[in-house]
């Protein structure tokens, strides 16, 4: 599996995300010659215990998640961060979830876009919407280096390939910038060899900070 | 005049076309296919036209026995039956018409023309050329229309081909860096002549081989017959298969001679012709050896360790531009290691090969970075050239790694983008 850094876009201190950041980023992928090639699309799922008292729910793990990816559609990946655990499953396990009713979902989000071909290098940029809603959450972009799978040998290409795309960014003056936070994947017991469950676990760190980003948007503004 | 009217229908038909889609290429029909449903088609309206007119001739016939007194039912029942065939043959007609339209063959333009079914119409090339006869010559299976067309595609084919088998004669082209490049190292000539003598020495595969793992530790090499590596090529996991890729790489080395000091048979030297070098997660190179058993190389390609595939060989080319472009640069290598020393060429050329180790890390000596925008391709590319003229092998295990870029002769720890290259030289 090609190697691959979720980013996502870190506003500036009292401003918020907006479709204009986000077509001003697709034309920034545009000016580096990234060839538009099609759409793609995820969806992560927040889930919550389903309890006969509420009083039980603080019992369970609250960080449990479900993504899924446009690369592996006969998989489903679930993510406690919490506990650092990760697991892939098969797509057919969200059919026994619903039987089980044990977890439901509290809120269900699509990461929305189109997908760049730049040489050896692979760009997703999304847009980050609850689901039944057009409400723009966040922007995440994905950024994938074909030729290699091992984490570590790919770090430089990546990090020069990140400092190239800031540069690019910082010149449209937005109010903001991309951020890339490495989870630390040996804690959740995976490799050097990048495989889908490595990009499930850095959504789930992504949506962590996005989480912790509007909650203090929102407090700043109580 | 009831006779009269199925031959006007059948005019009036051909004239009276519904919106006509007179686009002549059908879509993944190739030219002589086309030619020859048409003909087929013709031929079926020419045979509904015979039937309708004899259809009008019976009619006329119905018509005149009625006419007749004391006749029976007979004539009407003749009349209605004939009516019935008539129209299916107006029908039928109406769709041939209706799929001659559709192929071009009839269109506004012809209908004006008596006798024509198009296919004498010149055709205009897109170079200009007038062709008389176009459907004749691609029945004939000529491939361009024109003289002009064909002259094209046979210079684009030998111009590949050229590219491909003689890469150093492109050097000649480039005229002007190339004799610099000569120039500025003409001094280190001397160093060179007293390593050739160590370096045959290594006079067969296994010598060259040891020597070389011995040199580079991280540097996995496996020997083939050509046919086992196709078979071993065609079952490498590809990087869509996501399993773990330590065990099932472990499986697949059953067909390959692996090269281990002393065990060694005779009759596997023989029949040596593949050289696998891997780097693990870095990349994958293939040399190939002709004659079999020898030490002369012939081809090289580079790939990702993720490729799987039977085009991985030497002469196949990668789906990634990195190392399409590192294997382009290979090829001249090559030739220019056969062509200074044939002997040493194998041992010069997978040394060369393993300074590639550093591809994803090591930034150009030239603009200090790692990865820069080609201009010509537009793409993002690490430093992918590493320079061949006076590489020194042996040299490898006493250079330091951050040797200064003024120092000639240690050449080989250099590494250049694309762009940065050519005006080094």
């Amino acid at each position: 599996m090609t190697l691959k850094w979720v980013l996502h876009w870190q506003p500036n201190a009292g401003s918020t995300v907006n479709s204009q950041i986000l077509s001003e980023v697709s034309q920034c992928v545009e000016s580096i010659n990234g060839v538009k090639e099609g759409r793609w699309r995820a969806t992560l799922t927040f889930y919550k215990p389903h309890t006969r008292e509420q009083s039980m729910a603080v019992d369970f793990p609250r960080d449990f998640l479900g993504i899924s990816l446009p690369e592996q559609p006969n998989k489903y990946y679930f993510i406690i961060r919490g506990q650092r655990i990760v697991l892939e499953a098969d797509s057919s396990i969200q059919t026994l979830m619903e039987k089980l009713q044990s977890y439901k979902t509290r809120v269900a989000l699509h990461f929305d876009g189109f997908q760049y071909q730049l040489g050896d290098f692979q760009l997703r940029v999304g847009k980050v919407v609850p689901t039944h809603s057009e409400n723009l959450r966040g922007i995440v972009m994905e950024v994938e280096y074909l030729p290699i799978s091992s984490v570590e040998k790919a770090r430089q290409i990546m990090e020069e390939f990140l400092d190239i795309w800031q540069e690019a960014v910082s010149k449209r003056s937005l109010p903001g910038h991309f951020m890339h936070m490495e989870p630390n994947f040996a804690e959740y017991g995976l490799a050097d060899h990048y495989t889908s469950q490595h990009t499930a676990v850095q959504y789930a760190t992504v949506m962590a900070q996005l989480i912790a980003t509007v909650q203090a948007v929102q407090s700043v503004r109580n | 005049m009831r006779p009269q009217q199925p031959q006007h229908q059948q005019q009036r038909q051909l004239e009276a076309a519904p919106n006509a889609n007179p686009d002549p290429a059908q879509s993944g029909e190739a030219p002589p296919k086309q030619v020859a449903l048409a003909m087929d088609r013709l031929g079926d309206a020419a045979r509904l036209i015979a039937d309708i007119r004899l259809g009008a001739d019976r009619l006329l016939e119905a018509l005149f026995v009625a006419a007749q007194p004391h006749q029976s039912t007979k004539p009407l029942h003749l009349f209605r039956k004939e009516d019935a065939s008539m129209r299916q043959h107006l029908q039928d007609l109406r769709s041939v018409g209706r799929q001659l339209e559709e192929s071009g063959v009839l269109n506004e333009s012809l209908r004006s023309r008596s006798n024509s079914w198009g296919l004498h119409m010149p055709l205009v090339c897109p170079d200009g050329a007038v062709v008389a006869y176009a459907w004749k010559r691609q029945l004939a299976g000529q491939a361009g229309a024109s003289a002009v067309d064909r002259t094209r595609l046979a210079l684009k084919a030998f111009t590949d081909q050229k590219r491909r088998f003689f890469p150093h004669l492109d050097d000649g082209l480039d005229g002007q860096s190339t004799e610099s490049a000569l120039k500025k190292h003409c001094g280190p000539q001397v160093l060179m002549g007293n390593h050739q003598e160590e370096l045959s020495d290594y006079k067969t595969i296994s010598d060259v081989l040891l020597h070389l793992e011995k040199e580079v530790p991280t540097l996995k090499v496996f020997t083939y017959e050509r046919l086992d590596w196709l078979k071993r090529a065609s079952s490498l996991p590809s990087s869509a298969n996501e399993t773990s890729i330590g065990t099932s790489k472990e499986h697949n080395f059953h067909s390959s001679n692996k090269l281990r000091p002393g065990s060694l048979s005779p009759v596997a030297t023989e029949k040596i012709s593949v050289i696998e070098l891997l780097f693990p997660s870095i990349f994958r190179a293939i040399v190939s050896l002709h004659p079999a058993g020898s030490i002369d190389p012939d081809s090289v390609a580079f790939f990702s360790p993720d490729e799987g595939g039977s085009y991985i060989h030497s002469r196949g080319f990668s789906v990634y531009h990195v190392f399409r472009r590192i294997t382009e640069h290979a090829a001249m290598a090559l030739q220019y290691f056969l062509g200074s020393r044939a002997e040493t060429a194998l041992h010069s050329l997978l040394h060369w090969i393993c300074s590639y180790q550093t591809l994803f890390t090591k930034v150009c000596s030239k603009c200090g970075r790692l990865l820069l925008m080609d201009r010509k391709s537009a793409l993002l590319l690490p430093p992918v050239y590493r320079p061949y003229r006076q590489f020194s092998a042996l040299k490898i295990s006493s250079t330091q790694p951050n040797s200064s870029a003024k120092d000639t002769s240690s050449d080989l720890a250099q590494a250049y983008h694309v762009g940065c290259f050519s005006e080094e030289a």
